[in-house]
């Protein structure tokens, strides 16, 4: 009985339970305490042990109820009632055509899952395995036997014969539909969400322009996970910080005024620096989507990030903290795409415009504290870049990263000017799947 | 050799009827994780909504078994030395007092300086020792001889600190006090935790828990609770009553009335001798139930309709 425990979990896990083996260790203990005789106290106990919330909960009741159903060979109505003659026909020598033809739901069952166990059905990943995994239990099961009788039969060619074939093919029709219902039953419990976890650790990988539309959902979700991650990652850290050992060079100074005896000690402290982020975003199409799903998650930063400023730019800048402050990130981006309340100009994208007008008109929003962020693939259409402007607002920042949406093999080339731009960066990155996105966020939150 | 629990909660069944004797109803999951933290000797984690009766599990508990009940009310900036233990600080000054009274007779001053400092060593374990200790609860329940049962109440308000150290206890049922070593538990302790989920609690805390979760009860139970409670309610008014909370709860409000609330309620009902609901009767004493104002606007525009429900 162990090992069917030892699958529930796998399965429950898999549904998105988490599970320690501590825990499994105390619902093994829990069941040998209450047995497996009642079905709802099992439940309980199990739910006592294993789920730890009441969301998991709920969860792990539903896996129950898929976990342990019975709702295999219940009766086949179409068929014929057992007749008296047909053991004579055939030699019965195979425990399955017993159980077939006496209806014996219990034997069969236990038959069914006894191979499942043998065949190792809890290792179940893809939906392609499934005909695979039946073929395989119906072998276990001996179901080649039965066909062998069924042929033989057919060979002998007199009226009863031909009926008990016909019997007999039924039941083996019973047989494989059962066996297939049970290993979908099964996949559905060990490997459905599997699927679902290889595609959002794809997803993470995937570049942001190719993504599809319906997968933003999704994306959302993850973004929200990460930020939570990483919030209380980062939160729970600040706390720690704050303990300093003896600052020794400080008690000196600060003690002086006591004649040099060392009355009031002073303690090392770790600043806490919640980083002040200015957004410089090119909105132009080609670096929309990763436009969006930064700021998705920088707005989500709320916690660990003092202030953002955002300004968007196109053929000229404009600052849109406002909107992004009031509605939800979705909603404003398509605000000031629509533009109407905003004086966006949505023309060719011109970076020496932009940074003009950043420099002329907010260049006081960057301080020594400051991490600038400039989202763009620097293409500008053949312009002259004038990176001194750029320079202006590097050497105010305290840090300037550049995301590069392409990869690198195309900076520079064509009307690319990031290579006019580099000087004036801390750093640049490329920056075009989630994945990238959050390297980012994470040095940027660590101090 | 068998705790004090095992012999008393012999079934779930055993549990259930225990509870019941001293007024508490509980549902067959309950017991069965009352029954369970017995035999394999683990804490429960007892979360739900406020006012399901979750602190009152633990005192259902403790007077079912007739043992102590200790209760330790969490809240921020709780420490050890509230906790577990602290020393008798006046006591100890007395003693160094009383020491230094002695000390001429105790180290007679002929013998020289390393003799009496020998002696000196022969006394200084007496001063970090059990007489000096003043127990708090967490020690106070390890020490009580027959057992007892320790209910640490609202967890989830203390810091994280407090949370981590309770896992010492919480898994092998001893603390260290590093005066005077590890104490283990005489009997362990049957332990109850409760938390409102303000905060989420660690996952060490949980795993070394089982979880129950209490949710509103249905309303079968909940009448039974009622007429537990309220004994000297009639049959067909604990029936409106029920009937008519269950369907507030289903509306959106700020904080939905809890059993507590509903007994409360039926008393104050019969202390106003009513005999059936009535929409004016509801309206006048819709504030035992429903505690903010909004919720208040809310319930008030339904009351009509919900009391014809509740009465049909």
């Amino acid at each position: 009985m162990e090992r069917v425990l030892e699958d529930f979990v796998v399965a429950a896990r898999t549904a998105g339970v988490r599970i320690s083996i501590s825990e499994t260790l105390d619902a093994a203990r829990a069941v040998k305490v209450v047995g497996y005789r009642d079905r709802a106290l099992l439940k309980d106990a199990l739910a006592v042990s294993l789920a730890k919330t009441a969301e998991e909960k709920i969860i792990l009741e539903d896996c129950f109820e898929r976990f342990f159903t019975f709702q295999f060979f219940t009766a086949a109505s179409d068929r014929t009632g057992k007749d008296g003659d047909m053991p004579n026909l055939m030699q019965t020598e195979s425990d399955l055509v017993r159980m077939l033809m006496e209806e014996d739901r219990a034997g069969l069952i236990a038959a069914m899952t006894e191979a499942a166990r043998l065949e190792n059905i809890s290792q179940i990943r893809y939906f392609t395995q499934r005909s695979l995994f039946a073929m395989r239990l119906l072998g276990r099961m001996g179901a080649g036997g039965l066909d062998g009788q069924i042929q033989a039969l057919r060979r002998i060619d007199t009226p009863a014969a031909t009926t008990a074939a016909a019997r007999l093919e039924g039941a083996r029709a019973y047989l494989v539909d059962n066996v297939r219902n049970y290993v979908q039953n099964q996949y559905d419990l060990f490997a459905r969400n599997e699927g679902d976890k290889r595609l959002e650790s794809e997803l993470r990988l995937v570049k942001l322009s190719n993504l599809e539309q319906r997968y933003f959902a999704r994306i959302h979700n993850i973004i929200q996970r990460m930020v939570k991650r990483l919030n209380d990652l980062r939160s729970r850290r600040r706390k720690a910080a704050r303990r300093g050992v003896l600052d020794f060079k400080r008690t000196l100074r600060e003690n002086i005024s006591y004649q040099g005896m060392l009355f009031a000690p002073c303690w090392k402290k770790k600043k806490i620096e919640r980083p002040q982020i200015v957004v410089i975003c090119d909105i132009s199409r080609s670096v929309l989507r990763t436009v969006r799903f930064l700021l998705l998650f920088l707005y989500g930063l709320s916690q660990e990030v003092a202030r953002i400023r955002t300004f968007v730019f196109c053929t000229n800048l404009v600052e849109v903290s406002d909107i992004l402050g009031s509605s939800t990130v979705d909603e404003a981006l398509t605000r000031i795409q629509g533009g109407t309340d905003i004086p966006l100009i949505m023309g060719r994208t011109d970076y020496e415009r932009s940074f003009g007008d950043f420099r002329r008109d907010y260049l006081a929003a960057v301080t020594r504290k400051t991490t600038v962020l400039i989202l763009g693939d620097a293409r500008n259409n053949y312009n002259d870049p004038h990176p001194e402007n750029l320079k202006v607002i590097y050497e105010r920042c305290k840090r300037l990263i550049w995301l590069n949406p392409e990869v690198p093999a195309f900076w520079g080339a064509g009307d690319s000017e990031i290579r006019q731009y580099t000087p004036y960066c801390t750093t640049i990155k490329e920056c075009n799947t989630l994945e990238h996105i959050e390297r980012l966020i994470n040095a940027l939150v660590r101090r | 050799m068998k705790s004090r629990y095992e012999e008393q909660f012999v079934s779930i069944d055993t549990v259930l009827e225990n509870l019941r004797d001293v007024a508490y109803i509980a549902n067959r999951q309950m017991a069965m994780t009352v029954y369970l933290a017995c035999r394999l000797e683990k804490p429960i984690l007892v979360e739900g909504p406020a006012g399901v009766g979750k602190t009152e599990l633990a005192k259902a508990t403790a007077a079912c078994l007739q043992l102590p009940l200790i209760r330790l009310q969490c809240y921020e900036g709780l420490d050890e030395s509230k906790a577990l233990y602290e020393w008798k600080y006046g006591k100890q000054l007395l003693y160094t007092q009383l020491l230094k009274d002695k000390l001429d007779d105790i180290i007679s001053r002929k013998n020289g300086f390393k003799s009496a400092m020998d002696k000196l060593h022969q006394y200084d374990d007496i001063f970090f020792s059990w007489p000096f200790l003043e127990p708090r609860p967490l020690l106070k329940a390890l020490q009580e001889k027959d057992g007892s049962v320790l209910l640490i109440d609202e967890i989830d308000k203390s810091d994280d600190e407090f949370e981590a150290f309770l896992l010492e206890i919480l898994s092998d049922f001893q603390v260290s006090v590093p005066e005077i070593g590890t104490v283990e538990a005489v009997t362990k302790p049957l332990v109850f935790l409760t938390s409102n989920n303000t905060r989420e609690l660690s996952e060490a805390l949980k795993r070394r828990c089982l979880h129950l979760y209490i949710p509103f009860p249905e309303a079968a139970l909940e009448r039974e609770i009622i007429r537990r409670r309220v004994p000297d309610i009639s049959e067909h008014l604990a029936h409106q009553v029920v009937n008519f909370i269950q369907d507030v709860r289903k509306l959106d409000l700020k904080k939905v009335p809890s059993i507590s609330e509903t007994i409360d309620w039926a008393r104050v009902l019969m202390i106003l001798h009513a005999e059936i609901l009535n929409p004016a009767l509801v309206r006048d004493t819709l504030n035992i139930f429903i505690k903010f104002e909004d919720d208040v606007g809310v319930v008030a525009e339904k009351v009509h309709q919900l009391t014809a429900m509740a009465v049909k």
